[in-house]
């Protein structure tokens, strides 16, 4: 029931993130502890409609399940418009 | 496409903890012992502190908030056992307390005259185990009409929990309720849980309840 304020508080900070590292948002990896008293279906249901909106640009959630009771934003794919390396 | 992964490795609920973190230190620094008292709908958490404050309200200075999601029902019933302000948080929907709602809570409350604090979160066995509000300790309720195997259920509450209250106690004759097999269940998740059995609204097992308590405010003093 809670998975909403958590999907926001992912938003929050991918926010903050996005400060330092503009560009558009592709992936949010968050990482989902089997004992973290969190529905992975459900925190991803809440996240897409969360990264449906600006400033998120319709990003994609990807959740993996990590044993314990870790809940953390992993990481953000980001495309910076620059061409690769 | 240039995308580029950028690593981040930050808990999730970051705010509510450092929140938290806040809550703890001004209760430290006032010498209060914070309890977040945590059940399901109806084991008997507001009977149980209507009693605590009838017995222990004055010598103990205790000061209450209470979580709903809806009405002040349980502030008011409490008001009505202690001079002090209870101050009620009703949630609008939301399932737990967090500790942005608690903090704000303690602007109203003269912690120079509190020695312990309860807060009576959200009647919900699920949600309020991942929201740390700052406490010392969690107290997990649940009672003899709810099944023995409620912490076999629920495990992150009782692991959650230091101590747990048994409630309900008078009715243990009337329930097909194996209290052997509920206080196994219940260490099997948690093997350091320190157990209570009460009946909150007969008095049974409260001397205990309340032995402890005025123990744990003994062994505190403001830093």
């Amino acid at each position: 029931m809670h998975e909403m304020s958590l999907a926001l508080d992912v938003g929050r900070m991918v926010e903050k993130e996005m400060e330092r590292h503009p560009g558009r948002l592709v992936t949010v990896g968050v990482a989902v502890g089997d004992n973290a008293g969190v529905e992975p279906s459900s925190l991803e249901f809440c996240l897409a409609a969360v990264l449906a909106h600006p400033p998120f640009a319709g990003a994609r959630a990807v959740l993996t399940k990590v044993p314990g009771d870790a809940l953390r934003l992993d990481y953000l794919e980001v495309d910076d418009g620059r061409p690769d390396h | 496409m240039a995308v580029r992964t950028i690593e981040v490795r930050e808990k999730v609920m970051a705010m509510n903890n450092e929140l938290a973190a806040v809550v703890r230190q001004r209760l430290a620094e006032a010498g209060v012992v914070a309890f977040n008292l945590v059940s399901s709908p109806g084991s008997g958490k507001t009977t149980l502190l209507e009693r605590t404050l009838d017995e222990l309200g004055e010598e103990l200075g205790i000061a209450v908030v209470t979580g709903d999601v809806q009405t002040q029902n349980d502030a008011d019933r409490l008001a009505r056992r202690t001079t002090r302000l209870v101050q009620a948080v009703v949630t609008g929907g939301a399932c737990h307390l967090d500790a942005r709602q608690v903090l704000s809570a303690l602007d109203a409350i003269d912690l120079q005259r509190t020695r312990l604090l309860f807060v009576e979160n959200v009647g919900n066995l699920v949600c309020p185990a991942s929201w740390d509000l700052g406490e010392e300790a969690k107290v997990v309720l649940f009672s003899v009409t709810e099944g023995e195997d409620k912490p076999l259920k629920y495990p992150k509450m009782f692991r959650e929990a230091r101590y747990a209250v048994l409630n309900k106690m008078d009715l243990l004759p009337h329930v097909p309720f194996d209290l052997d097999s509920a206080v196994a269940a219940a260490r099997s998740v948690n093997p350091d849980l320190t157990f209570f059995f009460t009946s909150a609204l007969h008095g049974e097992g409260l001397t205990t309840w309340f032995d402890f308590l005025r123990s744990r405010i003994r062994q505190t003093a403001p830093v």
